[in-house]
């Protein structure tokens, strides 16, 4: 009785961490470059009543025991790196990235940030920022007399200077990517750290054999959160959550009624 | 306690046992590849009754319901769409097989990520089986897709084949949590191939149906009742004998 409790508990638990994981892909919906989390379960450990293979008889084993299981456990909620698609804002500093890299950015604590939000500024040095105030690597400076900045699928940065015809380059950005991606760590502000489990960060150009994609000045990639899903999602979940309440219940009920059995 | 009685506490007994694996089934809705677990009564022969009965000599006494044994649901659970390339899903009959702590372990849920040594590891960190034996060395920072034999590749290069196997349906398995099955050593001689095909991007879906779960919760509960009444009938019935039959008239 105390199992079906327990069991119903954890999946009430399981199912909560799920709503919340659903309510924060939800609220970021509009927040570019962002990347939906999925919550991952596994059953528990089993306890064993009847052990499997025991004998029931001089010629007979018992074929599969009686193990009862206690519940399940939320093991992960792994980021889901899919493309999210790419919007048009004109504005030359944006950049969406076509494919499986990050851009790198050097935080001020002095650690490189990777992260896929392609929205990006100038600070007071004309230097290529995040809104965060976070330095592009490798670092760009657009000079301030600069008429039009350039950002070639390669990440070619060229810009146009008064009087001159042609455009000059002022550097290349590199785009990282992740043996497993899903186990980078998350700080926030869209911003990925590497882990053990994400691997070390390969780095390269845009655009080359490595599968880091090409860059596109002027769109800003949306947040690959499917509303429609995580509606569904949130479906199932309360409905699970209901199911595993109504054990709860069943469980109090059968208590209820031995506890009320007369005694003489 | 009279033979009334001890029946229906052996089916309450029975009744909660079966409420604590539908809780366990319930709970595990949202783990890819859970395998509900349904009950198996038999009726329980008291060793007394069983040699009064082939002597001749003894009264039949009522039999008790116990769950003997649980059987594991081993049908199709619904593959759902992911897009992500680290899940694996098995559609038709079989399992992963994986390196557990001691000896092989037995997986459905095929969702696999990849170190930064290049190892593919299941979700509880063990190292995924291959055909020939040898662990699974992969390039971190290529793709990596698995055809639907489990044939691993990377740009079209055979990096190794993840092994698949199946076992009869009289092989006692058990559960070891985190999605595996364990098998004892004389069943894993006798694996077999696995027919059920990968699929990449896709997560089984745990084969327990909500409607079956409803339905089952509401009978447990309402045969639990039922058999409180009896016990309640039982204990009446002793008490009339006590106190009505035994009474002196006048």
């Amino acid at each position: 009785m105390v199992r079906a409790l327990s069991s119903a508990a954890s999946g009430m638990t399981a199912q909560q961490m799920n709503v919340d994981n659903i309510a924060n892909n939800l609220a970021n919906a509009n927040t570019v470059g962002f990347k939906a989390r999925r919550v991952q379960f596994q059953d528990l450990l089993y306890q064993t009543m009847v052990q499997p293979g025991a004998a029931a008889g001089s010629q007979s084993y018992v074929p599969s025991g009686l193990q009862l299981g206690l519940g399940t456990k939320p093991v992960s909620n792994e980021i889901i790196f899919s493309q999210g698609s790419p919007q048009s804002t004109g504005n030359p500093l944006d950049m969406t990235i076509m494919g499986n890299g990050f851009f790198q950015i050097r935080r001020t604590t002095g650690e490189t940030a990777y992260t896929r939000s392609g929205e990006f500024h100038l600070d007071n040095n004309g230097n290529i920022v995040t809104a965060g105030g976070d330095m592009l690597d490798p670092q760009m400076t657009i000079p301030s007399d600069a008429q039009s900045v350039t950002i070639a699928q390669d990440g070619t940065v060229s810009v146009s200077l008064p009087g001159q015809t042609a455009t000059q380059v002022i550097g290349q950005i590199q785009l990282a990517n992740f043996p497993n991606p899903a186990g980078l760590n998350g700080l926030g502000s869209n911003l990925y750290v590497p882990t053990d489990a994400s691997g070390s960060a390969t780095v390269g150009v845009p655009g080359g054999t490595e599968g880091l994609g090409s860059i596109q000045q002027g769109y800003l990639e949306q947040s690959n959160v499917s509303v429609v899903e995580e509606f569904i999602n949130l479906i199932v979940s309360q409905r699970a959550y209901e199911a595993n309440s109504k054990v709860v219940t069943a469980a109090d009920q059968m208590q209820q009624q031995t506890n009320n059995m007369r005694a003489t | 306690m009279d033979p009334l009685t001890i029946t229906a506490a052996a089916g309450m007994r029975s009744r909660l046992e079966s409420l604590d694996l539908l809780a366990n089934n319930l709970s595990n809705t949202s783990a890819p590849g859970f395998k509900a677990d349904r009950e198996q009564f038999s009726l329980y022969l008291s060793e007394e009754t069983a040699e009064a009965q082939d002597d001749g000599t003894g009264v039949a006494q009522p039999f008790s319901p116990v769950i003997e044994s649980h059987w594991t649901d081993t049908s199709q659970g619904e593959l759902r769409l992911t897009g992500n390339s680290g899940d694996l899903a098995l559609s038709g009959k079989g399992y992963f097989q994986v390196n557990g702590e001691d000896g092989p372990l037995f997986t459905r849920d095929g969702r696999f990520t990849i170190t930064k040594g290049g190892e593919l590891l299941t979700e509880n960190g063990y190292e995924f089986s291959t055909t020939d034996g040898k662990s699974i060395q992969v390039d971190p920072s290529l793709p990596v897709t698995v055809d639907p034999d489990g044939t691993v590749r990377q740009q079209g290069l055979l990096v190794g084949r993840l092994k698949m196997v199946d076992w009869s349906a009289e092989t006692a398995s058990q559960k070891q949590g985190g999605g595996t099955f364990q098998l004892d050593s004389k069943s894993l001689q006798g694996l077999l191939d696995s027919t059920a095909q990968v699929r990449q991007g896709y997560q089984e879906q745990s084969n327990l149906s909500p409607a079956e779960a409803s339905v089952r919760l509401i009978e447990t509960l309402r045969q639990f009742e039922s058999l409180t009444k009896a016990a309640q009938i039982g204990e009446d019935m002793s008490r009339h004998s006590v106190e009505d039959v035994a009474r002196v008239a006048g």
